[in-house]
């Protein structure tokens, strides 16, 4: 217990870098999976090789080498000088949209080729297609591996103390520094993980329910 | 209706494979405004292929499709606006599963049209009140029957104020008792003159609604008569077999 009582404002600082990563991530993978999805699936060839190569290229990327990219790589492409914290969230937000991508395309096969259809008989755009028919259902039907992909990035969150960045990940370092026991701060990063991943799988199950009534 | 010379569907020389298969093969098709005109043929005779280019769900490898004088472009802004003057009714109906049903009604004004909500929702209203169907307005598609879901499909096609009607086998989903209902919607709109091109294997609707016959079979027209002359008198061997098969089942 002292290793927690005695170490708060370690656990405080770790855990809150943890949530403004996973938050900006998230919302950021989220759209930008989005809107590779769409991508794969447009009339525009173009438009489809590249969301094609972009997730089979990232997708493939050990999460590691994406972020070791954006912390040591970057700097030297000396385009614009962004914080640590910054370049986490991007090469994150870039590793986990592949993932988000292939879940909404997955939803997005769930949904009739006929309401497609109905709707560009209608005088939709393909914008309007997308956006007001096909991705309210196509993401309705899959909340549960979403929400998969959700908890596999904030726990992929902890990699981004291998650069510097203050999060949950780099606790145990600090412990070790101050020469608490590691093992048992350890279980409590574990703990507190998975509290944190109690509110997302409430969330899955709410909106499970919402939409399965209305339908 | 007043005759403006220019016919509201027009097809010439189109054609259409998929594959191997040639689908459509010279077709020239004149419908004029006011008109309905009912397409009949064997299954595999490409009339719901024929019905599905007039709006370029399908796209055709040569020839000229053009509505009220006006060519189909190729994919894009344009077309979509084209389309949004051409109603479609499917044979699985379509419904936006996620929507109400009076939001089904009302996407496409409001998405399209850009109308407001109120205008939106009057017209909306209207329109459901005419297909029978006002008192489901918040129900969704999935919890009507499927004559039900047809008349709404028939609504949302209607509220966008289309120049021409198309309807793909609007009665072959669904259980006998339920095509009633929908033939009668498609009748009183034919009688209020609303230009209509049907595929479809309902022949009393034929012979009642339609002021001409079109007999499809190979991907040709092989007949084009008024319905009268048609049934009772079929010029071609092709469809004095057809109507033979399905006059005497």
């Amino acid at each position: 217990m002292n290793v927690l009582l005695d170490n708060l404002d370690l656990y405080g600082r770790g855990f809150l870098g943890t949530i403004q990563l996973f938050l900006v991530a998230a919302i950021g993978s989220l759209l930008f999976g989005t809107i590779l999805a769409g991508m794969r699936v447009s009339p525009v060839p173009v438009l489809r090789a590249f969301g094609t190569l972009y997730v089979n290229t990232i997708r493939n990327t050990p999460l590691t080498l994406v972020l070791f990219f954006f912390a040591f790589a970057y700097p030297r492409l000396e385009i614009a000088d962004i914080s640590f914290f910054w370049r986490a969230c991007i090469g994150l937000i870039l590793y986990t949209s592949a993932f988000v991508c292939e879940v909404v395309r997955s939803g997005i096969n769930t949904v009739p080729v006929g309401q497609a259809e109905a709707s560009r008989a209608l005088g939709f755009t393909f914008g309007q297609t997308m956006s007001q028919v096909v991705f309210p259902q196509a993401v309705r039907s899959v909340v549960p591996p979403l929400t998969n992909v959700q908890i596999a990035l904030l726990k992929n969150t902890t990699i981004a103390a291998g650069f510097s960045v203050v999060e949950a990940g780099g606790i145990y370092a600090a412990l070790s520094e101050r020469g608490y026991n590691v093992l048992v701060g350890l279980l409590w990063v574990a703990l507190f993980f998975v509290i944190l991943v109690v509110p997302l799988t409430l969330l899955q199950r709410n909106l499970d329910r919402k939409w399965s009534t209305a339908r | 209706m007043t005759d403006t010379g220019t016919p509201m569907i027009r097809m010439v020389t189109v054609d259409k494979h998929f594959g191997e298969l040639h689908v459509l093969k010279d077709i020239n098709l004149e419908v004029d405004a006011g008109q309905v005109v009912v397409v009949l043929g064997p299954s595999g005779s490409g009339k719901s292929t024929l019905c599905r280019t007039i709006n370029r769900l399908e796209p055709i490898d040569s020839g000229v499709i053009a509505i009220d004088g006006e060519e189909l472009p190729a994919e894009g802004k344009a077309l979509a606006g084209l389309r949004a003057d051409v109603g479609m009714v499917f044979q699985s109906f379509n419904l936006f599963a996620h929507k109400t049903i009076l939001e089904n009604v009302m996407l496409g004004p409001l998405k399209v049209r850009k109308q407001n909500k109120g205008e939106a929702e009057k017209n909306a209203m209207r329109l459901l009140e005419r297909v029978g169907i006002a008192n489901q307005k918040d129900k969704y598609p999935a919890q009507l029957s499927g004559g039900q879901q047809q008349r709404v499909a028939i609504a949302r096609a209607l509220a966008m104020s289309p120049k021409v009607m198309l309807f793909d086998e609007p009665t072959s989903a669904l259980d006998p008792e339920m095509v009633q209902e929908v033939l009668d919607v498609m009748t009183s709109l034919a009688k209020e003159g609303m230009t209509m091109l049907v595929v479809t294997h309902e022949m009393g609707f034929a012979r009642r609604a339609a002021n001409r016959v079109i007999f499809m079979a190979d991907g040709e027209i092989v007949e084009d008569a008024a319905p009268d002359a048609f049934f009772t008198n079929p010029t071609s061997d092709r469809a004095k077999d057809f109507l033979g098969k399905i006059l005497t089942h």
